[in-house]
């Protein structure tokens, strides 16, 4: 019933009404709308590789491959018989036997912001356009998608993003509510986890403003609100009142605030996790995990990168006698070794990792073929994504790639699929239906969970 | 001949398919019940006519079960049944031979999943022997037949009645439905047409029968086979002692109202006191908030004419102007990236000095349908400038000019209108030839496609068509919903449609400007959403509509004329309080709708309110947020220079980017991090805090606090404080020694009031 109160829903927008009773319409279908599938995981924690990682020198290596195919980094084995990966990453190898590996997602976008458009949201872009224009006819994160669905009651935050807003030339889409409306937009922090100084310039007052003060405002606010209180019947008006309460709880809450408060974190800790942005928002994610927050996603970068070893994603071309490898070798393995199986032990140890799904991917993988300046560029065609947790299988390889990682040999995923394997772990029916802004119902995901990653 | 499969272990499978078909007939003679189908011969069930009938009926086919993309459960149907041919061949070439058992009907898979008989995810879809159960097990022990070239076609769908008044203690009515066949024939549908009502008003029982669950208005649309048609409903209570409150009528915009809101036994809410008229007519017609002086003249005007004269006199300033060039360059996409900062300048300065000279709104939509020329020198060319491909340029014109959402039929026909995808791609090739001379292109990211700075002419190719993507041929050229007339392929495609689209004749064209200007003064379309012009969403009030679109051609398109013949009626000058019996209705315009203030209007309320000016990047300080010509000068990642406070606001609180043609791309909704801002956030504390603003001044007049109190109140309100709101407000500025603090928070407490936020 949940399915067709959706759809009435959508016809009420057909219909003429105003957009206040269409929301209301779709919250009420939203309250109806009952997980139709058992959630297996309770939050997401999206680490998203800006730039493009090379799945063939990191986690689908070909040592078999011909020179000029073949990766420069050697082989280790790993905690799961029979995987094999990259040498530089040496403690990663050992937590292999709690995630699995996606090694043959696809797609067809091979420029940065469309192809990550397409990772962040799980829809085609339009088109495969270098400089993908963000609009409300794009599709919205699924963070949004998942605050829009299933949202947490209580005064957390149901979606949190950080430390940036990704873009390459223009903001990169997909990473906010678009057509859902700014209300699903996910709680964006810019500020620097690994900052001292990091606090949340919103969960904070300024200096000149007490809680008392604040209390005051809110006090007179009230009163000259009574004066025309016949006046405000309408659920807009009702619903302001609702987030003015919700924010002075906020900024009144010990329980968000410390949420977010990383100094309370034990000191080694902190340094287990890496004193690097991404090392702390990881800390961050397991954190916000801990407070019930269902989905964060961490951008490992604000911009593609790939030409230092200090800054930046993941797009290693080789551009202006840059090379992949000793940058890779300096920046992006150390970091991610430093980072990664740190923050799943972590969740495991305490007993997370069960009911959190982490994802671990790029928006493509790179050329199997070396290019001239010994570096890799764009290859949607197949790479690897790393799931672990949330109802995932341990130890695990799905698909195959052909022998110089260029295309799936076997068990292909469209990333579409990955899109509906998440919903689906989050016991969200892939197919419910959301309503564009013209009204139309278009499903959540157009793809099919895949069975065979499911533990 | 096609071969069957017998699966099932009862029957020994014969040797020869001979045998088999001999079978199978023998076998539906013998395990056919006469019984459910005593009103329809065997002989005729029909594919298309019933077959997909029932799958539609049982909603099969909708999008979230068989008629995913994938399917469910392995089994596809089309979408809502847009393919008949598909789902004939789903159903009749069953592999397995277990979805449809000709030998064995009852035992056909697809009828013991729709009854439950075996477990089914979508529950359980009609039940044994009805007479959805019978069509299908007829079509499948006929050996799932197709139709015969004599199946004669849907030609209408006959619903009656169309519109109806229920008052209590009726609470139901009866639909009679009709499918007229090609072949003159006509069936009682009712049992296997769909029923969507559009709120949760009514139900619809499964043969038509609507039942009233709630007090207002419905719609329901009734779907069969391809057609549909709306049903509007409306529940009223009995409300025997109901008297008619109404005031009188000013004009022929409250005749229509009340006449509707009598039928319904709704009155009117009472007149919006003085002050509400004011802040409303300010903020509609200037977008901005009357001034303290402003507001006591008015309220202290004796005059029985005053708000006639308001009404005259708001409209005669420049501000006008600026407040509906904003609507405009919404829609037009009057934007920096693709039209660069001097065809920002230029286009919005066109679009203003139109609405300020009242350029006839017919020649305004001529003169950007038929725009060409330099985008420096011919602004209006910034219109094509903006939509970079046909498919673009189709969809605006029709979205803006036209109210219809032709997006749909770009990939299959419109599921709830007209339009096919031949409509499609014949409206779309109008604008096929719309060709680009890039004098100069001096963009900063030259990766960047959509950036262009620089002068561009905009021409008119001789040649060039829009591919119908099914046939890879090229597209007629059509103007839309006119289906005789095929455009020469040597003319001026452009030069003709803005002749046909802007005129006066073309009701869908006067209909949506009157429906869009009606929208903008009362919040709600009498067609709404505005732009979605369709049989299945029918104006709340046709003859109010009628009426306007008249008043609007009589009076030559003059955009002040109609705001001014709205803004004098009653409906207009309603208060947003609701009395019993209008509490509940939100479409028949009984009471005026409070909305929140769009974020320009709130960031120079704010402004005019802390008396201090806004700074815009790339803008000289003083120029308002209503006054902005496009989204923002200065892009964030610009190095001479970054947005402000006041840029952030505005994008904060829902100013759109402009690169959609709807007024659905402006989120007005609340958000939490607006709320966030609002009290904690920089713009806002920067306003207060300012030593320049209109707080300092009133502390160095050296006049007592509740004398400040009221100016405060009469600035941000535009009325006195109440004693009690003066006494507290006092009180708690007096309690420090410095005042300012204080003052600061009773400011605080005015902008953040839903008195202030809120047009009402």
């Amino acid at each position: 019933m949940a399915r067709r109160a959706l759809l009435r829903a959508g016809g009420a927008g057909l219909l003429g009404l105003s957009w206040p009773q269409i929301l209301r319409a779709q919250e009420q279908a939203a309250k109806e709308q009952k997980p139709s599938l058992p959630a297996k995981a309770k939050s997401v924690v999206f680490l998203y590789q800006f730039g493009g990682p090379s799945h063939v020198d990191m986690f689908d290596m070909k040592p078999d491959a011909p020179d000029g195919v073949c990766s420069r980094f050697d082989q280790i084995s790993t905690s799961l018989p029979g995987l094999e990966i990259c040498d530089q990453l040496p403690e990663t190898a050992k937590v292999m036997d709690k995630v699995t590996l996606v090694r043959t997602v696809y797609h067809t976008m091979k420029n940065h912001n469309s192809a990550s458009y397409y990772a962040l949201t799980g829809h085609a872009p339009p088109l495969d356009d270098i400089r993908l224009r963000d609009s409300v006819e794009l599709f919205p994160a699924y963070g949004s998608v998942v605050d829009r669905l299933a949202p947490l009651a209580g005064s957390m935050p149901t979606f949190v993003a950080y430390p940036y807003v990704i873009r390459d030339g223009a903001i990169t889409p997909g990473q906010h509510a678009s057509f859902l409306g700014k209300k699903h937009d996910p709680f964006l922090i810019t500020e620097d986890p690994n900052s001292s100084s990091f606090k949340l310039p919103e969960l904070s007052l300024p200096a000149n403003l007490s809680a008392e003060r604040l209390d005051k405002r809110r006090e007179i606010q009230k009163l000259i609100n009574r004066q025309t209180e016949a006046a405000e019947q309408t659920a807009t008006a009702a619903g302001l009142d609702a987030y003015y309460d919700r924010t002075l709880a906020m900024l009144s809450s010990p329980a968000v605030r410390n949420a977010f408060d990383l100094s309370a974190e034990p000191d080694g800790v902190r340094r287990k996790y890496g004193r690097t942005t991404y090392g702390q928002g990881c800390l961050l994610a397991r954190r916000l995990v801990e407070a019930g927050v269902k989905f964060v996603n961490v951008y490992f970068s604000s911009n593609i990168g790939g030409q230092s070893t200090s800054d930046g994603g993941w797009d290693t071309h080789g551009f202006n006698n840059t090379f992949m490898y000793p940058i890779l070798k300096a920046r992006h393995l150390p970091l991610t070794e430093h980072t990664l199986p740190v923050f799943l032990n972590d969740l495991d140890e305490r007993g997370l990792l069960e009911t959190t799904l982490v994802v671990w991917m790029g928006e493509f993988g790179r050329t199997p073929k070396l290019n001239s300046q010994t570096s890799r560029d764009h290859w949607p065609q197949c790479y690897t994504v790393l799931l672990a947790g949330g109802g995932v299988k341990r130890g695990y390889v799905h698909g195959r790639s052909d022998r110089q990682g260029a295309f799936p040999d076997r068990d292909g995923v469209p990333i579409e699929d990955l899109s509906a394997t998440m919903f689906a772990l989050l016991g969200i029916d892939p197919a419910t239906e959301l309503l564009d802004r013209l009204n139309r119902p278009l499903p959540i995901s157009s793809g099919r969970a895949v069975a065979g990653v499911m533990a | 001949m096609r071969r069957i499969d017998i699966k099932s272990p009862a029957i020994a499978p014969p040797q020869r398919v001979r045998d088999r078909l001999l079978v199978a007939i023998v076998l539906v003679h013998l395990v056919s019940p006469p019984a459910g189908a005593a009103d329809r011969p065997e002989t005729n069930v029909s594919f298309r006519n019933d077959v997909m009938a029932v799958l539609s009926k049982a909603g099969c086919n909708m999008g979230v079960c068989h008629g995913n993309k994938f399917g469910k459960g392995g089994f596809k149907l089309s979408l809502r049944g847009e393919n008949p041919n598909w789902d004939f061949s789903v159903l009749s070439r069953d592999l397995n031979g277990r979805r449809v058992n000709p030998l064995e009907p009852d035992a056909s898979l697809m009828l013991l999943k729709a009854t439950m008989q075996v477990p089914h995810e979508g529950s359980r879809r009609f039940k044994i022997k009805s007479q959805e159960y019978d069509i299908l097990r007829h079509w499948i022990a006929s050996d799932t037949p197709s139709d015969t070239p004599e199946t004669p076609a849907l030609k209408e769908l006959v619903v009656a009645p169309r519109d109806v008044v229920l008052v209590e203690p009726v609470d139901q009515v009866q639909l009679a439905v009709e499918a007229v066949f090609a072949d003159g024939s006509r069936r009682d549908v009712k049992g296997l047409a769909v029923y969507d009502p559009s709120n949760q008003l009514a139900e619809v029982g499964h043969d038509g029968l609507v039942q009233r669950h709630g007090v207002g208005t419905t719609t329901v649309i009734v779907r069969y086979l391809g057609r549909q048609a709306p049903v509007r409903v409306a529940f009223v209570p009995a409300r025997p002692d109901f008297v008619w409150r109404g005031p009188a009528p000013a004009n022929f915009i409250d005749e229509f109202v009340f006449a509707r809101l009598k039928e319904l036994r709704i009155n009117p809410s009472l007149s919006a006191s003085d002050t509400v008229f004011l802040r409303r007519a300010f903020l509609d017609l200037l977008g901005i908030l009357p001034t303290a002086d402003e507001a006591r003249q008015f309220v202290n005007d004796a005059r029985s004419d005053k708000r006639a004269r308001l009404i005259d006199e708001l409209l005669e300033r420049p501000e006008f102007a600026d407040a509906w060039a904003l609507k405009w360059s919404d829609l037009l996409r009057v934007e920096e990236k693709t039209l660069d900062r001097k065809g920002v300048q230029n286009f919005h300065a066109w679009i203003r000095g139109s609405i300020a000279r009242d350029k006839p709104l017919d020649q305004f939509a001529r003169e950007l349908i038929a725009a060409r020329g330099s985008t420096y020198r011919d602004p209006a060319a910034n219109f094509y400038r903006a939509m970079r491909e046909p498919f673009m340029r189709a969809e605006s014109t029709a979205q803006v000019f036209l109210g219809v959402r032709l997006q749909c039929s770009k990939c299959h026909n419109h599921p709830f209108d007209r339009w096919t995808q031949d409509d499609y791609y014949n409206w779309a090739n109008l604008f096929a030839r719309v060709d680009y001379r890039v004098v100069e292109n001096r963009r900063r990211d030259t990766n960047d496609s959509h950036e262009f700075d620089g002068e561009q002419i905009v021409v008119m190719a001789r040649e060039g068509d829009v591919k119908d993507p099914r046939t890879d041929k090229p597209a007629a050229a059509r103007f839309l919903g006119h289906d005789t007339v095929n455009l020469p392929s040597d003319s001026d495609r452009l030069l003709a449609l803005s002749e046909w689209l802007a005129s006066s004749s073309n009701k869908l064209f006067v209909e949506t400007l009157a429906n869009r200007i009606w929208y903008h003064l009362l919040g709600q379309g009498i067609v709404d959403p505005i732009d979605d012009f369709r049989a299945t969403n029918p104006p709340v009030n046709p003859q109010l509509l009628e009426a306007l679109s008249g008043e609007l051609v009589s009076h030559n398109f003059s955009l002040r004329h109609l705001v001014r013949t709205i803004m004098n009626s009653q409906v207009y000058q309603l208060s947003s309080v609701a009395n019993d019996t209008n509490r509940d209705d939100e479409v028949h315009f009984s009471r005026a709708k409070a909305q929140m203030l769009p974020a320009e209007q709130r960031a120079d309320a704010m402004a005019q309110v802390t008396g201090v000016s806004l700074k815009f990047a790339g803008y000289p300080e003083g120029l308002r947020a209503g006054e902005l010509p496009g989204v923002a000068a200065v892009r964030d990642r610009d190095r001479e220079s970054r947005p402000t406070l006041a840029d952030v606001f505005l994008q904060e609180f829902g100013k759109p980017p402009r690169l959609q043609s709807c007024e659905c791309e402006r989120s007005s909704e609340p958000t939490l991090s607006q709320t966030l801002r609002s009290v904690s956030g920089p713009f806002v504390a920067d306003l207060l805090r300012r030593r320049d603003n209109r707080l300092q001044k009133l502390i160095d007049s050296g006049r007592p606090t509740y004398e400040l109190i009221d100016d405060l109140y009469w600035v941000a309100l535009s009325r006195a404080a109440t004693p009690e709101e003066r006494q507290a407000s006092a009180a708690h500025v007096d309690s420090q020694s410095d005042r300012r603090p204080g003052l600061e928070d009773v400011l605080w407490a005015l902008m953040n009031s839903k008195e202030f936020l809120f047009r009402r």
